[in-house]
């Protein structure tokens, strides 16, 4: 699993995974995510692009990131989500709770325009 | 009509043990053998997602903190169904304890027995007399070739 943080523009930070994300790599993913709330995140987007499967642990780990962007006031968006990856946020009913767009390059080009 | 899936002459076994380094070999497993009895393609990523889910439960459930255990998936082709059976040697659990969360409820966790019920066909939680628990999972390749249920 690799993980990389940048920080886009100021207080906006992208989380790109990269590996399938299971019980065996999701506190990695937890570990990378979660203190960016703590360090008052504005804006919080993971690249799920590269991850071609996600189970139950990495949901959790991302349903976690969502209630601290609630309490916090911050943004969380997740981007790329390949087919496979969203068919399984679909079981879980939770789609429409996350904000989830195509890919993270047209996320801020929209965000350029407005 | 659909052809029977192609069978495969007595029972597959996989054993491992309960490490999460694990689960990505019996995903593979899973995903080949739905692929080469022709599953639907979702019907496959679904399974894989179902299996990995009861392995993960075992891995976080059954065993205590810093016991190694070991996982037995057997897998069986029927004409029309795969089954799976996912043994543990571990503290035997109460099923009735096992509750598909309320999805409303936006939460980490829990969601892993609702994959598991949400992606087969059956699902039966036994407790064989040597310990551990037996969760036996079927999946149908369709619902209409399912004349059993």
């Amino acid at each position: 699993m690799k993980i990389g943080v940048a920080e886009r523009h100021a207080g906006v930070f992208v989380v790109t995974l990269e590996g399938e994300v299971d019980m065996s790599t999701s506190p990695e993913v937890r570990k990378a995510l979660l203190p960016l709330f703590h360090d008052k995140a504005a804006h919080v987007v993971v690249d799920l692009k590269g991850v071609p499967y996600i189970d139950s642990s990495g949901i959790a780990t991302l349903v976690e990131g969502l209630q601290l962007s609630k309490r916090g006031g911050a943004r969380f968006t997740l981007a790329g989500a390949g087919r496979t990856v969203e068919a399984v946020f679909d079981l879980a009913y939770l789609k429409s709770v996350f904000e989830m767009v195509p890919d993270v390059e047209g996320l801020f080009r929209g965000e350029g325009k407005a | 009509m659909m052809a029977s899936l192609k069978q495969i002459n007595g029972p597959v076994v996989l054993d491992v043990p309960t490490d999460p380094a694990s689960l990505f070999l019996v995903r593979c497993v899973v995903k080949r053998l739905s692929e080469r009895l022709a599953f639907p393609g979702e019907d496959g990523e679904r399974m894989v997602l179902a299996v990995d889910e009861a392995c993960t439960n075992i891995i976080r459930h059954a065993y205590g903190d810093g016991e190694e255990g070991r996982i037995t998936l057997t897998f069986v082709v029927r004409p029309n169904a795969l089954e799976i059976d996912v043994r543990d040697f571990g503290t035997p659990t109460d099923p009735g304890t096992f509750k598909p969360r309320d999805l409303a409820d936006v939460r980490p966790g829990g969601l892993g027995i609702h994959f598991i019920r949400s992606v087969m066909d059956r699902v039966d939680y036994l407790a064989p007399p040597d310990g551990g628990t037996l969760l036996k999972l079927v999946k149908f390749r369709s619902p209409e070739e399912d004349t059993e249920k």
